[in-house]
């Protein structure tokens, strides 16, 4: 087989379709959700609302992935928050300040930035794949969880978790010659860009709704989102 | 088809507001560290995430081309009858619409709004617990759910006013401030009227009762029944109207009081021509001004107090501040916080119309047992609130319990303490 | 004269014993044969025997075996990998392998030109059917029935499976030869293909590059020539001596690559200071060639050291791989405005279709 050709073909056509079904499913997702119709609320309002979504997001973004423990939450299953904020701070890491992928949204944005040395996003994604790891187990012993998790949900873990997996063996050339690897990194890039618009990965879109809506409804109360 | 029936009131609630909250949870189960009642009993499906699990499925099957085609591949069933049945007792006796689950959702997602809106299909499929639908059916025939009518109220009135030495105005029109009270309080601790009555006069505020709108009590907001919560709102927006009051106080209730501010101008379609206000945040405010003096350390007096925060007066209402200002004011040093407290309080568990579930009660107990925990680790021989119905799930659960921890109310407190 | 042993040959051309020896070991660097295991009934240690050993081996062979005839056909080339052959700084490599042993036909070598070029090959052929060795430098065009490239009136298709009918073995040197190279890049107007999709039933070794490196090209030579047998090949048919590891691996701006410090333009700071090519595109890390190891003119350079990246010129299509500046993990298009904007569109015609639908239940 003509790896070189198959990475040819996962890095144009299909990376190229992909892409573009990413753009439609998520449009979609949005416009469907977005004209469902929205309520005016006519209450009287003890506090700011755009106050309340300001301290909403900066909650989110900061404390809740930062310093954690100040939440009861936290000890009660401080797994979560630790496997799920590696995961989520090595995924940012690496897609977003590792070289190969600043070139990836550059070419597609049109510019670049900075990005980290390579042993440092390579600990990143290490931290990443442990996250997932230790969060499929989670997933497979907690009785919450277990509840919870239907086939969709063991799908999003795999499919995301495969772009990291042959990542991290491109970038380390093991088992397979690099072309190889990087034919498999790409396909599982792309399948998961397909996927995302139908699953619930897409929860990083509708984020920006929930803590919007978070801030709208506790700022009116006056109460810190 | 009575899962019909359900759906369809699912689907007619979903606008962009409760689709886009359910598109956002990730499943990560976190709320479940929030709720009390899965703390208690340790069952998954008391988390809170599964008891939306009917709204989600609704959703998803009957808005979303992957819910269609998740039904169709036979990876998930369509809400059946019996699936009614079984999260009538998840979202009923195993939820007081606390809404502490949705602070620690990393999503943010506002849980116990959409629980609301399951426990109000499973009240249209007809499938709520008998007591609650029984009280409903008894206060839309006579203005409370015990039963409490016009007249039992007009003794009361009667009664306190004797007391009191001093006629009470009732219906008076023109009136500032329009006192709402509850049934609660007239078979559980009668005088709070009088403590509270103290507490207006002083502070100089014309105020009045009503017999018409008598009950902050709404059993339409409990068991979800838009209509009948409606109809029990109307009375006291129309009497507001009627008596051109400025503002509603409530006495004590606190799913009235967020039913009186937060939906009922949605029900109306418009602002209300009234404020609302809590006692709790009235009490604050007055001393705050100085319109009311009170004896600092008058309850400094050996005992060891604590405040509760309730779920819809203080997380909710976000009337947090003002009941402290008053009580550290009362018993300074001997005042003691609960940890965790305020937006992040510990619900007592006998909110959400738990009460009013013969069948909830071994759970709702179960759920007080972490609260007299924190009671017990904040070293109070007193709980002080702002909540009729917490109130009440105190007395109930330390008499369970049997302890001999004692629980008031902060309006009681500040008039014995007011200087005149 | 081609009977003559190839040591024979070599006496008779004036080589000593001691310079032949000599040659022998240039043979034995160039196939990378070091790293045969070391040989038991010497006496020396291991690893000193190891090199030594080899060389005898070779020698022994070169001492008995016959010349093998070369014959060198060229079609849509550049003559780029004979020129690289040719100005090699290996002269003893090249002269021995090509002038000295055995090439017999070679259009830009040979002196001789046209018909009486063109008999002296077929009597070659004749003569060493079966065992002659057949180099092909350039692609072959099968557009316009093989119009575009033909020598003496005939197609280079033709030529080629002529030749190849009755060759000991086949090496196709250089891209063009091995992939189609620059010929069949995008649109490929004259339909051209390497030899291996031509010959798809004979085995071709490929010796990729662009040009091929020299001393690849002559070190395949020089195994079929000293064992009569084709080296170890990779699944695109590369000797793995030559093509087993990537330009990247063996990089020298490797570390800068791994501490993340990339030049940006060709004159920037980072240029100057000799830091990893990756973001200015280097197709270094897909790219299965010597050059970071034997390097070019006898190892003094090679494109990444004197500061262009690699354009990743052993491997299939790398015309068309993307832009030869574009970092190399940039997706090979980007999506053109309009393709994004029917995406969208679709997105809002079936998200609103979907709302509408969805609203109307409500009423329902
Ligand atoms: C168009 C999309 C993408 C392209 C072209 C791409 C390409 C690459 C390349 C070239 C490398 C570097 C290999 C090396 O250093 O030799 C890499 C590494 C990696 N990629 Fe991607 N990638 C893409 C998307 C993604 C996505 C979506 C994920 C995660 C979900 C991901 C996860 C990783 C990881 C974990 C590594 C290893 C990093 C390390 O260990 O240092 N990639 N990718
Ligand atoms: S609202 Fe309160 S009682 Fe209900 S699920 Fe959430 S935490 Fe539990
Ligand atoms: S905490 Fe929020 S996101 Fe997580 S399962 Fe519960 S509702 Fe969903
Ligand atoms: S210059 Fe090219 S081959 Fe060298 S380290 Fe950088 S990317 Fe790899």
């Amino acid at each position: 087989m003509d790896w070189n050709a198959f990475l040819a073909f996962t890095r144009g056509p299909l990376f190229y379709a992909s892409l573009l079904i990413f753009i439609a499913g998520m449009v979609y997702r949005l416009v469907q959700v977005a004209m469902l119709g929205w309520d005016k609320d006519q209450s009287v309002a003890r506090g700011s609302k755009a106050g309340g979504v300001v301290k909403s997001f900066l909650k989110g973004i900061l404390i809740l992935p930062f310093i954690p423990w100040i939440k009861g939450a936290f000890q009660k299953r401080p797994i979560m928050y630790i496997a799920g904020g590696l995961f989520h701070l090595g995924l940012f890491t690496v897609i977003f300040l590792g070289t190969p992928h600043m070139l990836v949204w550059k070419s597609l944005l049109g510019f670049g930035w900075p990005t980290l040395a390579l042993p440092f996003v390579d600990w990143l994604a290490v931290a990443a794949i442990i996250g997932m790891l230790v969060l499929i187990v989670y997933r497979r012993t907690d009785a919450v969880l277990r509840l919870l998790s239907g086939p969709a949900e063991y799908l999003n873990w795999l499919f995301v978790f495969l772009p990291m997996i042959s990542g991290y063996i491109m970038t380390h050339h093991l088992f397979f010659r690099y072309e190889v690897a990087y034919s498999l990194h790409m396909l599982s890039v792309d399948w998961m860009l397909i996927w995302i618009p139908f699953s619930r990965i897409s929860h990083f879109m509708f984020y920006f709704f929930s803590r919007t809506i978070r801030g709208v409804e506790w700022g009116k109360r006056a109460v810190t989102p | 088809m009575q899962a019909e029936t359900a759906i369809n009131l699912f689907v007619k609630k979903t606008g962009g507001w409760v689709a886009s909250q359910l598109e956002a949870c990730t499943r990560c189960g976190l709320c479940a560290t929030a709720c009390h009642y899965y703390e208690a009993t340790g069952k998954p499906e008391f988390a809170p995430v599964w008891k939306v699990e009917l709204l989600r499925r609704a959703y998803e099957q009957r808005f979303t081309l992957v819910g269609k085609a998740k039904v169709a591949m036979g990876i998930e069933k369509p809400i059946s009858d019996d699936d009614i049945k079984e999260w009538s007792v998840y979202d009923f006796h195993g939820c007081s619409m606390c809404n502490k689950c949705s602070f620690v959702c990393p999503m943010g997602i506002d849980i116990a709004s959409l629980i609301g809106a399951v426990r109000a299909g499973i009240t249209a499929a007809g499938e709520a617990p008998a007591g609650l639908v029984k009280k409903t059916e008894v206060q839309l025939a006579t203005g409370s759910p015990n039963g409490a009518t016009r007249e039992d109220y007009a003794a009361w009135f009667a009664r306190t006013s004797k007391e009191m030495g001093k006629e009470l105005p009732v219906d008076k029109k023109g009136a500032h401030t329009l006192l709402l009270l509850t049934n609660l309080e007239i078979a559980g601790f009668p005088n709070n009227l009088v403590a509270i009555a103290k507490i207006l006069d002083a502070a100089k505020i014309d105020w009045t009762l009503s017999l018409e709108a008598r009950d902050a009590f709404n059993m339409g907001t409990i068991i979800g029944n838009g209509k009948a919560m409606k109809q029990l709102a109307d009375k006291v927006y129309n009497t507001a109207v009627d008596l051109g009051v400025k503002r509603v106080l409530v006495s004590c209730c606190g799913h009235g009081y967020t039913t009186l501010r937060d939906k009922l101008p949605n029900v109306m379609g418009k602002p209300l021509p009234f404020e609302v206000q809590h006692i709790a945040e009235l009490m604050g405010v007055l001393v705050r001004d100085g319109k009311i003096k009170l004896q600092e350390g008058y309850f400094a007096n050996g005992h060891t107090y604590t405040f509760h925060d309730s779920c819809k007066i203080q997380r909710a209402g976000g009337i947090m501040d003002e009941p402290r200002l008053v009580l550290r004011q009362l018993a300074g040093d001997s005042f003691h916080e609960m940890l965790p407290n305020r937006k992040e309080a510990i619900c007592c568990g006998g909110g959400g119309g738990l009460r009013a579930i013969p069948e909830a009660y071994d759970i709702r107990m179960a759920a007080f047992g972490l609260k007299v925990d924190q009671i017990k680790k904040a070293g109070a021989d007193t709980v002080v609130t702002t909540c009729s119905n917490c109130r009440l799930q105190f007395k109930e659960g330390f008499e369970h319990y049997k302890l001999d921890t004692q629980v008031t109310g902060l309006a009681e407190l500040m008039s014995q303490a007011i200087v005149e | 004269m081609a009977e003559k042993s190839v040591y024979e040959h070599l006496k008779s051309e004036g080589v000593s014993r001691r310079e032949f020896l000599k040659a022998c070991g240039v043979l034995v660097g160039a196939m990378g044969m070091n790293k045969l295991p070391p040989v038991a009934d010497s006496n020396l240690p291991p690893h000193l025997a190891r090199g030594a050993k080899v060389i005898y081996q070779v020698a022994e062979a070169l001492e008995n075996k016959p010349r093998v005839p070369v014959i060198w056909l060229e079609f849509q080339d550049c003559a780029g990998c004979s020129e690289a052959l040719t100005r090699s700084q290996s002269p003893t490599l090249v002269d021995l392998v090509l002038k000295q042993i055995s090439i017999e036909y070679h259009e830009t070598l040979t002196a001789a030109a046209g018909h009486q070029t063109e008999a002296n090959k077929q009597a070659i052929m004749e003569q060493y059917r079966g065992q002659y060795l057949l180099v092909v430098e350039g692609s072959i065009p099968l557009g316009a029935d093989g119009a575009y490239c033909t020598v003496g009136g005939r197609s280079a298709e033709d030529i080629l499976r002529e030749a190849a009918d009755g060759a000991a073995a086949i090496i196709a040197t250089g891209n063009c030869a091995a992939f189609g190279g620059l010929p069949m890049a995008n649109p490929n107007p004259t339909d051209a293909k390497g030899v291996m999709d031509i010959l798809t039933d004979k085995t071709v070794v490929n010796i990729p590059g662009c040009p091929a490196i020299p001393e690849a090209t002559t070190g395949t030579i020089a195994h079929f020539l000293v064992f009569g047998t084709l080296p170890e090949l990779d699944d695109l048919n590369r000797p793995k001596t030559f093509y087993g590891v990537t330009v990247h691996d063996r990089c020298l701006r490797r570390p800068f690559y791994e501490a993340g410090k990339f030049a940006k333009s060709f004159d920037d700071e980072g240029a100057k200071k000799g830091w990893c090519l990756y973001k200015l595109g280097c197709k270094g890390p897909t790219t299965y060639n010597a050059c970071a190891s034997i390097k070019w003119d006898g190892g003094t350079s090679f494109p990444i050291q004197s500061g262009h990246p690699c354009l990743g010129c052993s491997e299939p299509g790398f015309w068309d791989g993307g832009g030869f500046y574009q970092g190399q993990s940039a997706p090979l298009q980007r999506p053109a405005i309009g393709a994004v904007g029917a995406a969208t569109a679709v997105g809002v015609v079936v998200g609103a279709g979907m709302a509408a639908a969805n609203k109307a239940q409500k009423k329902g």
